[in-house]
């Protein structure tokens, strides 16, 4: 059941590789759709079978592989993993489609994303931490070359920085798991047995500080962002949807799985410092953002802004923050794929993506009017507008969180203030405005290009209109989540944190 | 069978019908328009804006005279919090429905009229009925949450309809401030939403007011806590009802059509005085909160009259006058006056709604909104001159029209309350009020024709009819006031009292119509405003300087911090990183030789010494 969706996308990206006839761009591009079509229905059938009661991992999958190594072939899936499978395989689907069929080296192109999406799919699942690193690593590759051959301007510049950054990343998530089982003398390294690993405290606060920063790269934490502005913006539509729709969430996932998970006590030790953590990297992130004179630089500052909520709910771990924090993670992902998508579509109907050179494109003639509309739409949910799926994700979050961090939450609240303010500046450059008639020759956008951003805004409005389709999957695992932690909010930090986050 | 009592049960289909004109208005966006051309979308929403008021009319009058009913409507139940709609189905908030509905026919039968010729129909009508699904659903909804959303749904409609002609400079960033105007005030509102939750365990209204009910009665809440809570929600209602400092929105809302205006000046800046209304006992708590309210009301009522006074632009003298009477409402809620305050809304809204028709009848045939080029209109356009002075007569104290009787339950009540300088306040407004808007009358129709107005005649039925309706609905208030007993018993004193009172307004009215019309309906004076000093009359013409304030303050802060913040993100962060970490390392010369050909070798590369690192760090425990 599980593995299929790990190794269809990579059976189906070796077939577009090596096939020994010639494929045109325009059937790998079909073959791959095909693919991910199978793979999405495939996670709609995994609804199906989803059992909600059951706040424990479910539908496993084991066989054994280097057991010397404590390195087995485990998947199996919970609340958290199964949203972030969903998204996962939705947002392949979107970047396929959302990709121009005409591109150099086609056949290698979609190759690697279905490639991408296999492997990530197999971190969501993964129950051994040896193998969650591997195909955590293992992803850096084909996106070092997605960014690199496919992207704009800088790319080389770009993916060499995201490579190192990740790179790093991995090296200190290695080095906590490695630690974890050695000091706590496991046989294994299944995630179950880890979680039996009892260790001293300042030992765990040691660990968990590694890994926050290996994840908080990921994610990224300010200021572990910078690799962020210059992958996305080098970054072409397609890859920029995966990277911060899915890969991003790898990073908030590996927290909350592995840090929260197995960490429990440092992490309450920690939680405050993490949400006032997760309040600058919100400001941060907003306030950046206000300055950025091209779009999909604004867009990809806005991406720290926002997971930075998802930390925040993570830091205060009671059950509803939880839950918001989820689901704000996949309401991020649908999001910010939708305004990636229309932000390359402009780029390619228009020519530049620059606040100063855009105007008008409301303009129902010779303007983009539906590509207009949908970015009005994506920017307010992104903004936090009730209606849509932003709002209610960021309001659980902060409902959540409030008991907890009081002061850390209301800066949050003022965050997203600032998401209003950038996008209506996106919003009144690039949409209204008079249209200039002598510089407007802009081509048709085709239903192809519109097909993604409407199934992406159809889901914003639906789940936000009826936010039970998207919170109730993660419930029971939030609810065992947070039981695992004892509650000491009350505790002052003992330990100087040893980083400094801003 | 359907009776008029399973109406009463479906009202919360009432927001319904306009909401789903809204989503069928999508098929005559521009695209598709071709086929059949604007027009049917103005006539769809108008049927489905008749179905929500007829619904409404029914539900009334089932619910008449009987307790409030509730009914719930479950929405979202996850961990420890039940998000329940609350509908609330009494004679109040169905009135309050009904008034909405009527308005919002008469507005789209004057916009069908007023935009004949325009090309956006489509957003024009989803947009109107948009407001008006989310005003009924609005006072039908009995929780803060809901009304939460409720007003920021209505703020994101407000950008999008002052935004409708949208290739306009002024349009944008008239947009762009109300919507961010508003935003701040919604967001400290869910500051206040959220803070409030943990405390009262509901965000019912019903249930609210008894918790505060019985808080009040022990007093064991912090009062520092209850008065950032109260100055919170308090927050909300004050960016919604433009009050100061957040009322500069309105001013520039003006540049969005005018049937909009009509609608957001009547009863939408009024959606935040109906919150404020509901939670009046909650904000009650803390007499910090109430005595903030009280003095940002005065002050707005005050500064908002003498602002109006000083504008040329026809549009602005009504948003000003409306940021003024919503300064009276607030003052008359935070002193406790519930019942005065909504008849209060109930009279301003009519009038003012009557005003803007009138003078949106004016400005469609003048092409102008300056009130200097206008002028001798009187004769020409005697149906419009008639409803500006009903109008006129119906939005101050003036006997025996509904704007008198408002004030006077006001007034009243702070009698009773021994609050001698709210009642000043109250007196000084209504005189400022009368002046501003005799002024205006003045300059539209008094004096002699100017290029401007030597050729207007009244403008299309379609305009004039719903202008007529008004008057006579302005007319008939002190019946319908009387009919309804919506008068507060409460606030019924002596007759001594009373008639001081009375007399009082009404020497306030008088005082302000006289001199407004000996400057301008007479012209006794030429160039009235010479009188002043030209520092004083600046001051108010240019809105004690606002958008500067706002400029140097609020705009600047946010502004550079993103510029210094963006800097250092790209030097200091950045370029720290790039310094400190290997990639300055590597991206130097090692990485010269990268080329597109040879990506994919060095990404092995990589790949290789990432698994050759973890080999090593594991190798003592593999031996």
């Amino acid at each position: 059941m599980l593995s299929t969706l790990v190794w269809l996308p990579i059976i189906g990206s070796l077939l577009i590789a090596f096939v020994p006839f010639k494929l045109t761009a325009q059937q790998s591009r079909t073959f791959a759709l095909v693919i991910s079509g199978v793979v999405l229905l495939w996670t709609i059938r995994l609804f199906t079978q989803f059992d909600l009661t059951n706040d424990a991992f479910q539908m496993h999958e084991f066989m054994p592989w280097l057991p010397m190594l404590g390195l087995n072939y485990d998947l199996a899936l919970d609340g958290l993993s199964l949203m972030m499978i969903a998204l996962n395989s939705l947002l392949t689907w979107v970047a396929l489609y959302s990709s121009v069929g005409s591109m150099e080296r086609p056949r290698f192109f979609y190759a690697l994303i279905l490639f991408v999406s296999g492997g990530v799919a197999g971190a969501f699942l993964a129950q051994n931490l040896l193998l969650f690193f591997l195909l955590f690593e293992i992803e850096l590759v084909p996106l070092y070359l997605l960014v690199s051959i496919w992207g704009g301007e800088k790319r080389d510049y770009a993916a060499t920085k995201f490579l190192l950054y990740t790179a790093l990343a991995g090296v200190l998530i290695l080095t906590a798991f490695l630690g974890t089982a050695w000091l706590g003398h496991s046989t294994d390294f299944s995630y179950q047995q880890m979680l039996q690993v009892d260790l001293a405290l300042p030992t765990q606060v040691v660990l968990l500080s590694l890994l926050l920063v290996g994840f908080g790269i990921k994610i990224p934490l300010v200021p572990f962002h910078t690799w962020l502005p210059d992958t996305y913006v080098a970054a072409s539509p397609s890859v920029a949807i995966l990277l911060g729709g899915v890969l991003a969430k790898l990073g908030t996932y590996g927290i909350f799985r592995f840090g929260l998970g197995m960490f429990p006590e440092a992490w309450s030790l920690l939680s405050p410092f993490l949400a006032v953590w997760a309040a600058a990297s919100v400001l941060y992130g907003s306030v950046t953002a206000i300055a950025q004179k091209d779009i999909k630089r604004m867009v990809a500052y806005s991406s720290i802004g926002h997971m930075g909520y998802v930390m925040l709910g993570g830091a205060a771990f009671t059950e509803l923050s939880m839950v918001g924090a989820i689901s704000q993670m996949v309401s991020h992902g649908l999001i910010l794929a939708l305004l990636f998508h229309l932000v390359g579509v402009v780029e390619a109907k228009v020519g530049t993506r620059q606040l100063d050179q855009l105007n008008g494109l409301m303009n129902p003639l010779r303007g983009l009017p539906v590509v207009s509309a949908l970015l009005v739409l994506s920017g307010m949910a992104s903004a936090g507008i009730p209606g849509l799926v932003g709002f209610i994700t960021e309001f659980l979050v902060f409902q959540g969180s409030y008991s907890v961090f009081p002061v850390q939450t209301l800066l949050c609240v003022v965050g997203t203030g600032l998401t209003a303010v950038y996008f209506v500046i996106l919003i009144n450059r690039t949409c209204f405005g008079r249209l200039d008639n002598q510089k407007a020759h802009y081509g048709k956008v085709s239903l192809t290009e519109q097909v993604p951003a409407l199934v992406l805004a159809t889901l914003v409005v639906v789940l936000g209109l009826q936010p039970n389709w998207l919170v109730h999957w993660s419930a029971a695992t939030s609810r065992s989540l947070v039981a695992a932690v004892p509650m000491t909010h009350e505790v002052q930090v003992a330990i100087q944190p040893p980083f400094q986050g801003f | 069978m359907i009776t008029a009592n399973t109406l009463a049960h479906t009202s919360w289909l009432i927001p319904c019908y306009p909401l789903l004109g809204a989503a069928l208005s999508f098929f005559w966006s521009p695209a598709l328009i071709r086929l059949s051309g604007p027009r049917p979308v103005g006539y769809l929403n108008l049927l489905t804006t008749v179905f929500a008021l007829i619904h409404s009319a029914v539900a009334l009058v089932a619910v008449w005279g009987q307790p409030a009913q509730f009914l719930q409507i479950p929405w979202l139940q996850i961990a420890d919090l039940n998000l329940t709609l609350p509908l609330e189905l009494s004679a109040l908030t169905l009135g309050a429905s009904l008034a909405i509905t009527i308005l919002n026919l008469l507005v789209q039968i004057y916009t069908v009229g007023y935009l004949e010729m325009d090309w956006g129909w489509g957003r024009m009508f989803s947009l109107l009925a948009l407001f008006e699904a989310g005003m009924t659903a609005l006072v039908l909804c009995d929780s803060l949450f809901f009304s939460y959303i409720l007003l920021e749904i209505l703020t994101l409609g407000t950008y999008l309809i002052v935004g409708f002609w949208f290739n306009q400079s002024l349009v944008v960033t008239g947009a762009r401030d109300a919507f961010l105007t508003k935003r701040v005030g919604d967001l400290i509102l869910l500051m206040g939403v959220l803070a409030l939750y943990p405390l009262a365990g509901t965000w019912n209204f019903s249930e609210l007011t008894q918790w505060a009910q019985t808080h009040a009665e022990i007093g064991q809440l912090q009062p520092l806590t209850m008065a950032l809570i109260g100055t919170a929600l308090v927050a909300g209602p004050v960016s919604k009802c433009a009050q100061f400092p957040l009322h500069l929105w309105l001013d520039e809302a003006m540049e969005g059509p005018l049937p909009t205006t009509i609608l957001r000046n009547s009863v939408v800046v009024a959606t935040g005085a109906w919150v404020l209304v509901k939670l009046q006992p909650v904000v009650a708590l803390s007499p910090f909160a109430t005595g903030l309210a009280i003095v940002i009301g005065s002050m707005t009522a005050l500064g908002g009259t003498l602002i109006a006074a000083a504008q040329i632009d026809a549009k602005r003298v009504l948003s000003y006058l409306a940021s003024a009477y919503m300064g009276l409402i607030l003052v008359a809620v935070c002193t406790g006056q519930v019942t005065a305050a909504l008849l209060l809304v109930l009279t301003y809204a009519v009038a003012t709604g009557l005003l803007l028709m009138s003078t949106g009848s004016i400005i469609v045939k003048v092409i102008t909104q300056d009130l200097t080029q206008m002028g001798g209109l009187w004769s020409r356009r005697p149906i419009t001159g008639l409803s500006f002075l009903v109008g006129i007569a119906g939005l101050i104290a003036l006997p025996p029209f509904g704007g008198f009787w408002s004030m006077m339950a006001v007034m009243e009540g702070l009698w009773q309350q021994q609050q001698w300088a709210l009642i000043a306040v109250v007196l000084a407004a209504n005189a400022g009020a009368s002046f501003a808007i005799m002024r205006m009358f003045g300059l539209i129709f008094a004096g002699d024709r100017q290029t401007m107005t030597t050729r207007s005649p009244e403008p299309l039925w379609l305009i004039v009819l719903p202008m007529a309706i008004m008057a006579g609905f302005t007319l008939h208030m002190p019946l319908i006031i009387r009919e309804l007993s919506l008068y507060p018993a409460a606030a019924q004193l002596s007759l001594s009292s009373s008639w001081v009172l009375g007399w009082a307004l009404v020497f306030s009215s008088m005082a302000g119509l006289a001199t407004a019309s000996f400057f301008y309906v007479f012209r006794r004076v030429q160039k009235p405003a010479k009188l002043l000093p030209p520092a004083l009359n600046q001051l108010l013409a240019y809105d004690f300087y606002t958008p500067k304030v706002y400029q140097m303050t609020v705009i600047g802060a946010v502004g550079s911090l993103s510029q210094i913040t963006d800097w250092l993100d790209r030097y200091v962060v950045d370029g720290l990183v790039n310094f400190v970490g290997i990639s300055s390392l590597f991206s130097g010369e090692a990485l010269k030789y990268v080329n597109a050909g040879r990506l994919q070798l060095y990404a092995l590369t990589i790949a290789f010494f990432v698994a050759a690192i973890s080999l090593y760090l594991s190798w003592s425990y593999l031996t």
